[in-house]
């Protein structure tokens, strides 16, 4: 009987361990999922396309990524601010117009030679782009405009103006150095792209994660109104959310324009959704307050990884628009309900 | 003439009872005024008649007829119609849209305009409602939407109408409109209930009064024989008002200094001093201007004149951020849309509105994030199993803890509390009241408002009335009794 009994009980404790091993494992997964997910796509890969797992291919990924993804991080912010930016793509080209336009009169004028004009040039790309940041900021909350509005009119505004100052054609003043940011490779092997990709990463993380700036970003987009009583700035983390996006936009301007070695107007355009799908494929959440920059990055890999994988295969252009499409649904659905769940 | 009648009414809920064995009849052709005060149960009648929610035992009677209502559409089938506090028009839509919305007359597939309106004109016109039918309802004020809302509800020839406060966002002169629509109805063989906690629109438009006490039937009296003194004391009974604890002291220094505050439309001349370690109160009825008074202080919102001095110091334009800074703090009356992040832990939570004394320069300091969680968690016995649980998860006595304890991390000197024990448990308001006391025995001062009177006799050193956006009065606590506070409020006559 007793034995009987004591087998009985340990028999319980053995299932209430395999329950609670059980109830890890579910929650590891949840919380793992998108790294998962990620890891299954690159050994299917590996195993059923040759040329997939080679450090040609691997850093080829990384470099056509980074052209991108550098406004990926800013994106996430803005998202987590409970806002949007759709006008990104123009500032991309509009940053490469100004950089090539402005080395190339300076020169023209006898003021300076290229190699240094160049320099100007960026600055004022950079300057640009956080003046248009500012003056969609001012718009958002001086007069509480949508942030979806103004930046899909800018996004029409700027890609006009990108084209009336390039006048429609490739601008090509620019050094032969100017190359180093968009082709120059480290050690021979790592593109400069990918560096500068993580370095915004890593401060655009940082930033999120161990700064009053980054909370402050979080309870704005968790709840405004709230946050406004709690003594928040609130219209100043939103503007500066927004002039954030843009700055990335033009570095990712200018990492095209010297990857290409000319400013175009045509550059950028449909990369807002390169940004914003990565951000939600990561988790953010569109209505503000949820994202992680983490995850963000691996949201990103996983896009520039199917593109990749797509091209390999032989997988039609315009299929993959339609995949890519799929693709934001989904992560978009799956967001849906676990939240939903939560509730 | 019809009846609306109900039969030994019961609706408990778990742990309390809502309506008592509740027998009462309305007849048609009068207005007949449900009073009283907040849980008294009024709200939970008016919903058992609309069909939102069923009575746990009882009946109600239509002309005799017993009524079994298994949602709120088949109470309105069946002749009792109800026109809420929140308004339910589409503001993008037209007036006859919106009256006729659900059926409108068709010509084939497509709808009939010409007879939309034509049949709107006519029924806002049998009620004496001078609103165009095409006019957008985005374009119309409230008391306007109210009547169309009326006309509506009247033009599926209810039995029944329910009221349910309609005046409490209306203005004086809207309000005789108001009144005088209703008037006209009592002409057309309605029962007309009318809820509301303006005890003075009483005797201007109800013909009876019946009065609701902690789920029981007090009584009904006819206006004309009742006084307000008498309404008053069916609405209160004999109540015991505790006292606060007698080891409370208010020092000599003044901390927050308001004089001549003036926000158009909202309260005007608004002057107080608040000392160390005081606790005063603002009563007043919904708006009185209480809240926009608080807010208005704190920064948050917006005021045309007047003076605000913290420990002497005059404040020019605040700011939450400049106010916070200076030491105030404010805990809203609406915890869900303005005083939490719902997506957020109770850490985050908790530590909103002192980042600056948790950051060291720009970075957040993990150690003291924790730290100062913690602190509130214990100091105010929080109940959580984990501080990064969703502060959603929460019971509201335990999420109020959580706004109160947002600001004590900021050590603040004076702290509003607005509504503090809105939707929370007894128990749970007696520990608000604790830390407010406890607050006020380590020199820190409150202001709070309330719409529970009682609360402020019990928790108070001092209180201002407020009435239309001005203080009437100030009394104190021991001097008055619940019943003459109540009509020190109304603004009906002290006796």
């Amino acid at each position: 009987m007793k034995t009987n009994e004591l087998g009985l009980n340990t028999n319980k404790l053995n299932t209430n361990k395999l329950n609670r091993s059980k109830l890890n494992i579910k929650k590891i997964t949840n919380k793992y999922m998108l790294e998962i997910i990620l890891l299954s796509i690159v050994i299917i890969m590996t195993f059923t396309s040759r040329g997939f797992f080679t450090t040609a291919n691997l850093l080829n990924i990384l470099r056509n990524m980074s052209l991108q993804g550098v406004i990926a991080f800013g994106m996430t912010m803005v998202i987590i601010a409970g806002e949007i930016d759709l006008s990104i793509g123009s500032t991309v080209a509009l940053s490469g117009v100004i950089i090539a336009l402005t080395t190339g009169r300076l020169e023209k004028a006898g003021i300076m030679p290229m190699e240094q004009g160049v320099w100007i040039g960026i600055l004022l790309a950079f300057i640009a782009a956080g003046l248009f940041g500012l003056f969609n900021g001012f718009l958002l909350t001086k007069f509480k405009m949508p942030s979806f509005i103004i930046t899909l009119a800018m996004l029409n505004a700027l890609y006009g103006l990108a084209a009336v100052l390039s006048k429609g054609f490739p601008v090509t003043t620019l050094p032969k150095w100017y190359d180093v940011f968009g082709a120059g490779q480290v050690f021979g092997v790592i593109p400069v792209p990918a560096i500068i990709l993580l370095a915004v990463f890593a401060i655009v993380f940082i930033v999120m994660t161990y700064t009053k700036f980054g909370r402050s970003v979080y309870a704005v987009g968790g709840n405004p109104e709230a946050a406004r009583l709690s003594g928040i700035n609130v219209k100043f983390v939103k503007i500066v959310c927004l002039v954030v996006v843009q700055l990335c936009a033009a570095l990712s301007g200018l990492l095209v324009s010297s990857q290409v070695m000319s400013g175009a107007f045509s550059f950028g355009r449909g990369w807002e959704m390169t940004a914003i799908s990565s951000a939600i494929i990561g988790g953010a959440s569109l209505s503000g307050g949820i994202g992680k920059v983490w995850g963000t990055l691996v949201g990103l890999i996983i896009l520039g990884v199917i593109n990749n994988s797509m091209t390999l295969l032989g997988v039609d252009e315009y299929v993959q628009y339609i995949v890519r499409g799929l693709l934001i649904l989904i992560a978009v659905l799956i967001n849906t309900i676990q939240t939903q769940k939560k509730d | 003439m019809s009846v609306l009648e109900t039969r030994n009414i019961v609706k408990t809920y778990p742990g309390t009872i809502a309506l008592n064995d509740v027998s009462v009849s309305f007849e048609s052709g009068k207005v007949h005024a449900l009073v009283g005060k907040n849980g008294s149960g009024k709200s939970t009648l008016v919903k058992i008649f609309s069909g939102a929610i069923e009575p746990t035992r009882g009946e109600i009677l239509i002309d005799g007829v017993r009524m079994n209502f298994s949602d709120p559409r088949d109470a309105f089938a069946k002749g009792i119609a109800t026109v809420y506090q929140e308004l339910s028009l589409v503001p993008g839509l037209t007036v006859a849209e919106n009256i006729l919305i659900g059926r409108l007359p068709m010509r084939g597939r497509f709808v009939d305009w010409k007879k939309t309106f034509a049949i709107a004109d006519e029924l806002l016109k049998e009620m004496n409602v001078d609103i165009p039918p095409d006019e957008v309802v985005y374009n119309l004020s409230v008391w306007q939407c109210q009547m169309v809302e009326i006309v509506k509800a009247m033009s599926f020839r209810p039995k029944v109408l329910q009221l349910d406060e309609p005046t409490s966002a209306l203005a004086q002169h809207e309000i005789q409109a108001l009144f005088k629509m209703i008037r006209e109805l009592k002409k057309k063989d309605v029962v007309i209930i009318y809820v509301t906690h303006r005890l003075h629109e009483l005797w201007q438009i109800a013909d009876t009064c019946t009065v609701l006490r902690d789920g029981c039937l007090i009584g009904t009296i006819p206006m004309q024989e009742a006084t307000h003194k008498d309404i008053i004391k069916m609405m209160f009974g004999d109540v015991e008002i505790h006292t606060r604890p007698h080891d409370l002291k208010v020092e000599d220094d003044v901390v927050l200094e308001v004089k001549d505050l003036t926000r158009k439309n909202k309260f005007e001349n608004i002057s107080f001093r608040l000392k160390k370690g005081e606790i005063l109160g603002i009563a007043g009825m919904l708006g009185s201007g209480r809240t926009e008074l608080l807010k208005s202080i704190f920064g948050a919102d917006p005021f045309d004149s007047g003076e605000i001095y913290i420990n002497g110091q005059r404040i020019f334009s605040p700011s939450p951020v400049k106010m916070k800074k200076a030491g105030l703090a404010l805990t809203s009356e609406d915890r869900k849309h303005e005083g939490l992040n719902q997506i957020a832990s109770i850490k985050d939570n908790l530590c909103i509105a002192s980042l600056d004394l948790i950051a060291k320069g720009a970075f957040i300091q993990k150690h003291r994030e924790n730290e100062f969680a913690q602190r509130q968690v214990n100091e105010l016995n929080i109940k959580v199993s984990d501080i990064r649980d969703s502060v959603s998860s929460l019971s509201g006595g335990n999420q109020q803890k959580v706004v109160v304890g947002n600001w004590l991390n900021t050590n603040p000197k004076v702290i509003f509390f607005d509504e503090p024990s809105r939707g929370i448990d007894v128990k749970a308001k007696q520990q608000i009241f604790q830390i407010i006391w406890e607050q006020s025995r380590k020199g820190v001062s409150s202001i709070m408002v309330s719409s529970e009177l009682e609360e402020l006799l019990e928790v108070c050193h001092r209180i201002l009335i407020m009435r239309e956006g001005r203080i009437v009065g100030e009394i104190k606590p021991e001097e008055v009794k619940i019943e003459e506070l109540y009509s020190l409020c109304m603004g009906g006559e002290k006796n």
